[in-house]
């Protein structure tokens, strides 16, 4: 027999490895663990649950709980903020078969995971008898298809910070009405201040006003997502704020909380800012701010609801978790209990609590930055009780809204948000067919 | 090699046949030397380099489709032919962050290697001063990370806090748009420029080190003043550094990744495909369509090779 040559067998060692590995390779987040069978809970021994978040400090919080359960530890890893590099963590861990028991996802993130079967369904394990501690509308923002995907963890509901002593000095009332809000912003325009910005590259403010005019741009259905992005409400809104631009009456060039901005809010070129309740820390980073600001409830469009929610995130389980019952018992401990919740305030610093009953101790007080207004009892707290109740989140959410930001961000050069709205309308369609899912246009 | 050597071995006399056993001992111990030594380079490189390639062209063909609201019906995975490069092909934005990186390419490369074969001769020039404290001058930006290069350029772009935009509004009451749609390619260009230039620099010096005197002298005997010296003798004798650092340029060109996704905070102009990694990179992982993305990359590392050897050829046949 002939012998084989070192080339050769090398030659058949990298094809074979190779065919091996991409036989072995299949893409992942392929199979769903919500088809296996129901993970008992532990039989009394301890056991130690990882959770990965963004927020700081967490594992402060995580002690007070640790304190209480010798048996149920939680230990937390600090991670970057989701699509800043966190979420790219999650998904290769996922896809290589390990990963956090918890983990903190965005509301409009957790389709996108159950996209890659990287959540644990918390029906299966009893989540229901929970459900009345939640905000109705944060809670059906995590439910989907008969299960629920993650714990609500925080959320901003909408309001105006406005500057009183810039409102005085042009002599204008404070709007109560977007129609009102564009008839006074000019004169700010006369005193080189501008009434608000308009951010063109984060469209998460845009969706925030189309939900509160009442849009639902996808919804899930029977038979499939049903999408009425570019429908009459969304597309409203979106002429609004093209005339609005067209007029120069917002500015467009720095975005609320970067470093322009601060700049502009520094030197009182920025006369209010329509925002989420998180936006209270941000403006503290404004210098000299102290006791100019002030809240007022958010502009009203003619039909709709009172305010909308910007971002929000939740503690979810993740599908290769262990230990999955005590995870969520976990993040509901720490969401709903009035401890946990004070403590995430004081330490992490979250955004507005989803618990229905207590927004947090140190919320319910007067606020010396806001000139004594005890903005979250007055603003915010009844701005979570006018929600829009039928907005979804979906399985490509930070696509459209990169294919909306990099439409609107045409706007610089001669191109419309209403076009944007339409184009990113038929964008999102192509992608959802191209993943295989079921989608149709809304009749109108 | 191996076989060769048994087969005469065996082939050669019974006389031969004692005295040639420790020889091929020999021979083979040395054949096997140069594998082992290099072994522990070839597994890293197979396993790092090598492997991710074939995953991701193997990826780059495959397709995932799924079945109703999230996949809950079924998903399957199957061949895909060349769809994900069709999908890849017929996104306008990928294609226009390709043209937009050739824009950026044929303006900044050869922007930047003047300027540092402009510095190399400078500091390699007999009346210059002090050439080692410049040459460290120079290649200073290098040593900088190119993520704290962006984050420092961008507070000098950012209005508000740029002093010079400052400067330029009091003394001449203009505005200059650093980040604009317009103008922050060239914005970024000024730091790759900034960064790369000096290292550029440091490798035609080297090559106008390795130029012996003696021609510097029969030049000098010649008549050769210093412009005819640069014109006539030292550029044709670093052409070889020029290519090599023009070539790492284009490739470096196309992957420019970290300065676009940094300058985005600031700049609206910037969206989620400026650059083409720029992309792959949200295909992958914003948008999780890992097969896509694979096809992306396979994309890129094509033009790349393709630039890089048309300019070869260029310079192969220029020089015959």
């Amino acid at each position: 027999m002939r012998q084989v040559t070192r080339r050769e067998l090398l030659g058949w060692g990298l094809t074979g490895g190779a065919a091996a590995l991409l036989a072995g390779c299949a893409t992942p987040g392929t199979t769903s663990v919500n088809t296996q069978p129901v993970v008992p809970a532990a039989a009394g021994e301890k056991v130690t649950l990882t959770y990965w978040a963004w927020l700081k400090d967490l594992q402060k919080v995580a002690d007070v709980w640790n304190a209480k359960n010798p048996n149920v530890q939680v230990q937390v890893s600090w991670i970057p903020g989701g699509n800043d590099g966190g979420y790219q963590k999650m998904y290769s861990a996922l896809a290589a078969g390990g990963g956090p028991d918890l983990a903190q996802v965005e509301m409009r993130t957790i389709p996108e995971f159950m996209l890659v079967n990287g959540l644990v369904d918390l029906e299966r394990y009893g989540v229901s008898e929970h459900a009345d501690k939640f905000d109705q509308t944060l809670w059906s923002q995590v439910s989907f298809a008969g299960g629920v995907y993650g714990i609500p963890q925080d959320s901003g509901p909408v309001g105006m910070y406005y500057r009183p002593d810039l409102y005085e000095q042009v002599g204008v009332e404070v709007p109560t009405t977007w129609a009102q809000w564009a008839e006074v912003a000019p004169a700010f325009r006369e005193a080189g201040v501008y009434i608000d910005s308009f951010p063109l590259d984060d469209t998460s403010a845009f969706t925030a006003h189309a939900m509160q005019a009442g849009a639902v741009w996808l919804r899930s259905a029977e038979d499939g997502w049903v999408i009425d992005m570019a429908g009459e409400t969304t597309l409203e809104v979106a002429r609004f704020f093209d005339q609005v631009i067209d007029d120069d009456l917002v500015t467009t060039a720095a975005n609320p909380y970067t470093p322009g901005w601060y700049a502009a809010a520094a030197h009182d070129q920025i006369a209010s800012l329509v925002s989420a309740s998180w936006g209270d820390a941000l403006l503290q980073s404004v210098s000299g701010a102290e006791g100019k600001w002030k809240v007022a409830p958010a502009p009203r469009w003619e039909h709709g609801y009172g305010s909308s929610f910007i971002g929000g995130s939740t503690s979810a389980v993740l599908a290769n978790s262990k230990h999955p019952r005590e995870a969520m018992e976990f993040a509901v401990w720490m969401n709903t209990d009035p401890e946990g919740i004070d403590a995430m305030i004081e330490h992490s610093g979250i955004g507005w609590s989803p618990a229905r009953d207590y927004i947090g101790a140190a919320r319910e007080k007067p606020s010396e930055f806001f000139s004594g207004q005890s903005y979250n009892t007055e603003v915010f707290q009844p701005a979570t009780q006018q929600q829009n109740p039928d907005w979804q989140w979906w399985p490509i959410t930070q696509q459209t809204f990169n294919i909306l930001g990099d439409g609107f961000r045409r706007k610089a050069t001669g191109g419309t948000l209403v076009d944007a709205v339409v184009a990113a309308e038929e964008r999102t369609i192509e992608v959802f067919r191209q993943k295989g899912l079921t989608i149709r246009k809304a009749e109108r | 090699m191996t076989t060769t050597t048994t087969r005469t071995g065996a082939t050669t006399g019974a006389a031969t046949r004692p005295s040639s056993r420790p020889a091929k001992r020999r021979r083979t111990a040395v054949d096997r030397a140069p594998w082992i030594l290099v072994g522990p380079f070839l597994a890293l490189f197979l396993l790092t380099f090598v492997l991710p390639i074939i995953v991701a062209i193997g990826q780059s063909f495959t397709t995932v489709t799924r079945a109703g609201l999230f996949g809950e019906q079924g998903v399957t995975t199957g061949f895909a032919w060349f769809e994900n490069y069709r999908i890849a092909l017929e996104d306008g934005n990928f294609i226009a962050s390709i043209g937009r990186m050739l824009l950026f390419g044929v303006v900044q490369v050869p922007v930047m290697i003047i300027a540092a074969t402009v510095l190399a001769l400078l500091l390699e020039s007999a009346s210059a001063r002090w050439p080692g404290f410049f040459r460290a001058t120079f290649f200073m930006p290098y040593g900088i990370p190119g993520v704290i290069a962006t984050i420092l350029w961008s507070f000098l772009y950012v209005p508000g806090l740029s002093p010079i935009i400052d400067l330029t509004e009091t003394l001449f009451g203009f505005t200059p748009d650093f980040l604009g749609a317009g103008t922050v390619l060239w914005s970024i260009a000024n730091i790759v420029t900034w960064t790369y230039a000096g290292y550029n620099m440091l490798i035609i010096v080297a090559q106008l080190k390795a130029i012996p005197p003696e021609v510097y002298e029969a030049a000098r005997v010649d008549g050769a003043g210093p412009w005819r010296t640069a014109w006539s003798i030292q550029l044709p004798l670093i052409r070889p550094a020029l290519v090599l650092t023009t070539v790492f340029s284009i490739i470096g060109t196309l992957q420019l990744f970290a300065e676009p996704q940094l300058l985005q905070t600031v700049s609206p102009a910037i969206d989620s495909q400026f650059t083409p990694n720029l992309s792959a990179y949200t295909t992958a992982f914003a948008y999780n369509d890992y097969n896509v993305a694979a096809a992306q990359s396979v994309l890129i590392a094509l033009v790349a090779f393709a630039l890089s050897f048309v300019f070869l050829r260029l310079t192969n046949r220029s020089s015959r």
